[in-house]
């Protein structure tokens, strides 16, 4: 009873630092808070993906394609904002489901090359034609989220603090789906696919079905980040899908971990605070991509199960001092 | 919302208003008296453009020039604005050549920092911006007039006619060489790239040059550029333009064109850190590349048209502090701020819609290579564009050297529909944009 009401307290408490923060940051540090929620969805998608023990290249230009399509169903179709995210996330679910068919004739490296290749052939037609996509210089004034009263209080959207609490939100609560997925036997056939797939074959698990569901799944959600990313900026273009983002993805996820969904989601917010506030700070953003490469050795050598393996092990001796508590006050109460 | 609920809506008069406030903070050491004017506090001048990753080139050499720009204007007594003396001070942000990165640092600098101005490269990045101009009103510059458009009312050009006076290397070009018939053209398929193909499209056709294929347009991610070179050369052209390609695709594609043999003539917008790419070919291979980007200790740059403070000692000074970095952009932004501060002398004001106003009431401008006019309005829907001459550089003797310069309206005034064919071809129009 006192752990559910721990953990109730817990959840309550970090609801309110995530409402009260962006008020102790400056506005631009408000705007980078956006982007990094948003973010967040993205690796958090990714990893999912990563759970049948496929890594994919393409996860950045699918969160484009959910960009791209949100983007044309408010301007060609004039579609409610909030229904053309849904959209583009189906999109993006859709393009990952057509996919699917070739590369999943595809494991490990080869599926990790084709990947790259079709996320690259979807770059290109963006490039290529300019109606509807724009062309090079993609699509811009886009829609944005539709500015609404509750009662006293005003959602004016193009403020990062507006956005940012919409944005919480729908990340909120994919990364709950997520997390739901992954306890779901659906999860755990995930789980078995990649550590012994010849098991789970045997055992009459269509381990190609769970593949792509897990990559269709995976790239739905990507979809929806790039779509909170599309309204927000108001512009999409193909080089912000380009592999530079991929690479970044990839170090969050190496860097946090993949064994919990908290592990990349860690690995983003620290990297970011890198790269947004420390190396903007002291101006040594020429050194970024010396201190993107450092850490990464550095990870890979020093803590290769990510930062998330020190969250566990700091959870782990609370949770051992916790018990040692219990057990010394069970020896000290007479008859216990 | 917060800032909602306690009756701070965002309005353009409310963020350029918190903006000056936060700046508001120095205004007491204005009322320190100075020895011919008033001490005013600095003006906060923004610079957001890539400092890092491919675009890089024409971001960083600008931010060194402008900082020498600043130095010497600084050391000078600053400007008179409204009968205070006024030092500049320049606030840099690094887009990443990222429009999401550029929207962030946008909205820093105005709401943060308190700038009355903002220097950007464009491209990418000025659609993430946008909508801040739009909400805001704050005066930004680009160096890419194909960012301007009917509804950009606060972006202006002031340095660059970026792509229209590449016109005037072709022209050049053709009448001292008219042995040159044929041409190649290839380029990166983004907002810089195309309409600087069909400007060239343009400039060869009026000059009656043949293209022998259609350009060649490849991704901006690519590193490999043997295949690329091949086929441009398969064609044994006179002429291989290189278009508005970034640096980093320069200096590979002229190392191909040198490896491959190719001996022809090379016209390009830019040759940036050309002493590079003799390095990695030879003096020979370069000798009679045409551009457009001078050197600024050329004896040219001393005509009294030139309206560019002291070019030679700029240039004498930034090569001492950055040997090797002299690129197309380390003179511009300086350029851009010789146009501004100008104009705030003449307003008596540092705000953006009154330097805006100034800036365009008489329909011209000091243009770093001589008097111009606010032009654009036929091309790209409205007159944001200081357009008047422009050098045409040649490399000779593993050197930089003006040849001519020319005026961009001439060739505008009897060539304008073929661009504008070609415009729109490429998608480039206002109405396509």
């Amino acid at each position: 009873m006192r752990s559910v009401s721990g953990r109730v307290g817990i959840w309550l408490l970090l609801a309110a630092v995530l409402v009260l923060l962006p008020h102790a940051l400056s506005f631009s540090q408000q705007e980078i808070l956006v982007f990094l929620t948003i973010n967040i969805l993205l690796v958090a998608s990714y990893r999912l993906l990563t759970l049948t023990g496929e890594w994919s290249l393409g996860h950045a230009v699918i969160m484009g394609v959910g960009a791209y399509a949100s983007a044309l169903y408010t301007k060609e179709f004039g579609i409610f904002v909030p229904v053309s995210m849904v959209l583009g996330a189906c999109t993006a679910a859709l393009v990952a489901m057509i996919l699917s068919y070739p590369l999943f004739r595809m494991k490990g490296f080869y599926f990790l090359i084709g990947s790259f290749a079709a996320g690259e052939i979807i770059r290109l037609f963006w490039n290529r034609f300019r109606e509807p996509f724009g062309g090079p210089k993609g699509i811009k004034r886009i829609d944005p989220m539709p500015d609404f009263d509750i009662l006293v209080w005003q959602f004016d959207f193009f403020e990062p603090v507006s956005y940012y609490y919409f944005s919480a939100v729908v990340v909120g609560a994919s990364l709950w789906l997520m997390w739901r997925i992954e306890r779901s036997p659906v999860g755990l056939t995930f789980h078995a696919v990649h550590w012994q797939d010849k098991l789970a074959e045997a055992t009459g698990v269509n381990v190609r079905a769970y593949r792509t569901l897990a990559f269709v799944v995976a790239s739905g959600f990507a979809g929806l980040s790039g779509a909170l990313l599309a309204h927000y900026i108001g512009a999409v273009n193909p080089n912000i899908f380009d592999l530079e983002l991929m690479v970044f993805v990839l170090t969050w996820t190496i860097i946090g971990g993949t064994a919990t969904i908290y592990g990349p989601v860690i690995g983003c917010i620290a990297l970011t605070i890198v790269n947004e506030i420390v190396l903007r700070e002291f101006g040594l953003e020429q050194m970024r991509p010396f201190v993107y490469g450092l850490l990464m050795i550095v990870s890979v050598l020093f803590l290769p199960k990510g930062l998330e393996s020190l969250v566990q092990k700091g959870l782990a001796r609370i949770a051992s001092s916790g018990l040692d508590r219990d057990m010394g006050r069970e020896r000290e109460t007479p008859g216990s | 919302m917060f800032a909602n609920f306690l009756g701070k809506s965002q309005t353009r008069r409310k963020f350029l208003g918190s903006a000056s406030a936060f700046a508001g903070f120095s205004a007491l050491s204005s009322a320190l008296p100075g020895r011919a004017l008033a001490q005013g506090e600095p003006i906060k001048i923004g610079f957001l453009a890539p400092l890092t990753g491919p675009v890089a080139g024409w971001g960083k050499p600008g931010l060194d020039g402008v900082q020498i720009w600043a130095e010497w204007v600084n050391a000078a007594g600053g400007i008179n604005v409204g009968g205070e003396s006024r030092m500049f001070e320049f606030i840099s942000y690094d887009n990443e050549y990222d429009p999401s990165k550029a929207r962030t640092g946008a909205t820093k600098l105005i709401q943060e920092d308190g700038v009355k101005f903002i220097m950007m490269l464009g491209g990418d990045t000025w659609a993430g911006v946008q909508p801040v101009a739009d909400r805001t009103g704050m005066l930004f510059s680009t160096l890419l007039n194909s960012d301007l458009g009917p509804e950009t009312t606060t972006l202006l050009a002031p340095a660059e006619s970026h792509p229209v006076y590449n016109v005037t290397g072709v022209e050049w070009m053709a009448e001292n060489y008219p042995d040159l018939k044929t041409a190649v053209m290839c380029a990166q398929e983004d907002a810089l790239g195309l309409p600087s193909v069909a400007t060239y499209l343009a400039a060869f056709e009026a000059a009656g040059i043949e293209m022998l294929e259609d350009p060649i347009l490849f991704d901006w991610e690519t590193t490999d550029f043997a295949p690329i070179v091949t086929r441009m050369l398969s064609s044994d052209p006179d002429i291989v333009s290189l278009d508005t390609c970034y640096p980093d695709y320069v200096h590979p594609i002229m190392e191909q064109l040198f490896q491959q043999g190719y001996s022809g003539q090379v016209i390009s917008c830019t040759a940036d850190f050309y002493g590079q790419i003799i390095e990695k070919t030879s003096v020979e291979f370069v000798e009679g590349m045409i551009f457009q980007f001078p050197d600024f200790d050329d004896p040219a740059m001393n005509q009294d048209f030139i309206n560019f403070q002291n070019p030679n000692k700029f240039w004498e000074v930034y090569n001492e502090r950055y040997p090797g970095q002299w690129g197309a952009v380390s003179w511009e932004y300086a350029s851009i701020m010789d146009i501004w501060s100008a104009a705030a002398v003449e307003a008596g004001s540092v705000e953006p819609d009154d330097v805006l106003s100034t800036l365009l009431a008489s329909g011209t401008g000091k243009h770093a290579f001589g008097d111009a006019s606010w032009w654009g309005e036929d091309l790209f829907g409205v007159d944001h564009t200081l357009l008047g001459n422009w050098p045409v550089v040649r490399i000779e003797g593993g050197k930089a050297r003006i040849k001519e310069f020319r005026s961009v309206p001439a060739w505008y005034d009897k060539h304008g529909e073929i661009l504008k064919k070609h415009m729109r071809a490429y998608g480039q129009m206002p109405d396509q944009r």
